[in-house]
């Protein structure tokens, strides 16, 4: 008797005896593997598993549903060794055993071929991978030197992206810290003190990122952006060779039961730990607020009392970080406007030789490393509330933003004649350029800037 | 075979050669071109295909789309695009040029 192993090929469930479930996931473990570096892997997997499928359906009818190992033997034979891309050579040959078998060599008529190996039923563990998936042709001069090459090439790539979510200027921080896998909050700090060593040479760095360093929009791209594998297969095949370790680890193989109590236990223990996780989970959101900010997932529930009294206190934080957020940008709004209006900074005159824009930029530097930490400690209180609205809390900041920005404007533009000029100036050349069809990257610039930076305009012309 | 042995690599790489002029008649679905290819000194097999058509497909010389078959799922059938017409028209060229090369030479 022979357990059945239900797979599913490209959308369509086949069932397996167990020597010929080995068989099919060291084939396409293999196949995988010789495909690590081609872009199309995936859809070449597919086309695999279709074509695999086709041809086990060959042998199913109304009174057979299994196909037994023999049968899958037969079928990768026909399928033949995938191949890497002429570019990756035959480093998908020499591994696994080019000694194996003499039938994958070269385009041998399928089915003339000797079946070199007959023994499969019996020998169970033997199912070696070689004898459905070796080249073991003449291609595979490379043998392990290119085996490493493809090793090496099958870790996905990554690449430098600037991600919006979570970004305080740009996205260059966070796409840095997801490239190197770091926290981001350590990059922005390296960033300050870089500026600040520096002299700013920092911040001409970071703009110049800000516009050579695309965006990560799609889920590859996001993927790419963390170095991670970019889909479930990789994962699965992963998981796959690791069953087919396990498997091949286990002396007991033959009997079976142990296995399965291992595998039981595994699975309770697992389960185990999803219950408690989501429980805790339904406890954070259901009662909201954990002492000390965000929780670990599994710690009791505090009683109703110290619920309540924590709830005020959290609510009294918020208050008051909203309090002394809203403090700060009065601060710096006065700030500037005095800044623009006499030309120091609330009385103190400017050092030498700083110009007034750089002195500017300061101020919107030194705002935002002030006004983040607020921001975040606002939005993590907000969090363990159990009451956090993360469109609300965004839209405040960003209303508030606007209206800094709209203020700042209508002040210019009244009292600071070279603004009203500017802006007059701005507008013409927007219609010659939108007419022209010209300047579209200057377009984006503008239409890039922070509110804040509108007040540039004036004194940088 | 020592003949076999002695061509593999020729017969490699006039396999993108031939199905470029399998794929130029008609569309075709992959079975089909491998039974074309199965009697001839070029049979091959899936392993081999599916990775090469993909390369044909990167580099602009083949397409396919997808057609409903009455039974399982839906099929990809390639053709030739323009650009693989043009390059297959190059390699029919320099592959009567390399005939005419071998046949000269004998005598």
């Amino acid at each position: 008797m022979q357990k059945v192993i239900t797979v599913s090929l490209n959308g369509n469930a086949y069932q397996l005896d167990e020597d010929a479930y080995a068989q099919l996931s060291a084939y396409l473990e293999h196949a995988a593997r010789a495909l690590a570096a081609n872009p199309d892997h995936a859809e070449i997997a597919t086309d695999l598993e279709q074509a695999i499928a086709e041809k086990c359906a060959r042998y199913l009818n109304a009174h057979k549903n299994v196909v037994k190992a023999a049968e899958l033997q037969q079928v990768l034979h026909e399928m033949g060794p995938v191949e890497a891309d002429a570019a990756a050579g035959g480093a998908a040959a020499g591994e696994i055993g080019a000694a194996s078998s003499p039938a994958g060599a070269g385009p041998s008529t399928p089915g003339a071929a000797p079946n070199p190996d007959g023994s499969t039923g019996k020998s169970g563990g033997s199912t070696a991978p070689g004898d459905a998936t070796s080249a073991g042709d003449a291609a595979g001069p490379g043998g392990a030197a290119a085996a490493g090459g493809a090793d090496s090439s099958s870790r996905s790539e990554r690449r430098l992206y600037q991600i919006s979510e979570g970004a305080v200027l740009s996205g260059v921080c966070t796409g840095i810290a997801a490239y190197f896998a770091i926290d981001v909050t350590l990059v922005r700090a390296i960033f300050i003190a870089l500026f600040f060593v520096t002299g700013g040479i920092a911040l001409l760095g970071y703009v110049t990122l800000m516009f050579i360093v695309p965006y990560a929009s799609t889920s590859e791209e996001h993927a790419a952006a963390r170095g991670m594998p970019f889909n479930a297969r990789v994962l699965v095949e992963g998981a796959k060779q690791k069953y087919a370790q396990f498997r091949q680890g286990q002396e007991w193989r033959g009997t079976g039961t142990q296995w399965r109590n291992e595998w039981r236990r595994m699975r309770a223990e697992w389960s185990s730990e999803r219950r408690r996780l989501r429980d805790a989970w339904r406890a954070h959101w259901r009662y909201g607020y954990r002492p000390g900010g965000v929780s670990a997932p599994g710690t009791a529930a505090p009683g109703t009392a110290g619920r309540y009294a924590a709830h005020v206190i959290t609510s009294t934080v918020i208050a008051i970080l909203g309090l002394v957020f809203a403090l700060l940008s009065v601060l710096w709004l006065f700030v500037l406007l005095s800044l623009l209006t006499t030309g120091a900074v609330l009385g103190f005159p400017l050092p030498l030789g700083v110009p007034l824009w750089v002195t500017i930029l300061i101020l919107v530097l030194l705002y935002q490393i002030v006004a983040w930490p607020i921001k975040s400690m606002r939005r993590a209180a907000c969090y363990s509330m159990g009451t956090y609205h993360p469109g609300w809390v965004e839209a405040s900041d960003g209303i508030f933003g606007l209206a800094i920005a709209a203020g700042l404007l209508w002040y210019g533009y009244h009292h600071v004649p070279e603004l009203r000029d500017f802006l007059d100036h701005l507008t013409h050349w927007w219609h010659d350029a939108t007419g022209a069809g010209v300047g579209a990257r200057r377009d984006l610039f503008f239409g890039r800037t922070r509110p804040h930076d509108v007040s540039l305009g004036p004194l940088a012309k | 075979m020592a003949l076999d042995s002695k061509f593999s690599p020729i017969r490699k790489g006039l396999l993108e050669f031939l199905v470029l002029k399998i794929v130029s008649g008609t569309t075709v679905y992959v079975p089909d071109i491998l039974k074309r290819l199965a009697d001839t000194e070029f049979a091959t097999q899936e392993g081999t295909l599916y990775p090469l058509l993909s390369k044909l497909r990167r580099e602009g010389l083949v397409d396919y789309q997808w057609q409903e078959s009455e039974s399982g799922p839906p099929r990809k059938y390639y053709r030739l695009t323009p650009t693989g017409r043009t390059h297959l028209t190059e390699l029919d060229d320099y592959w009567a040029l390399i005939n005419k090369t071998v046949s000269r030479l004998g005598n």
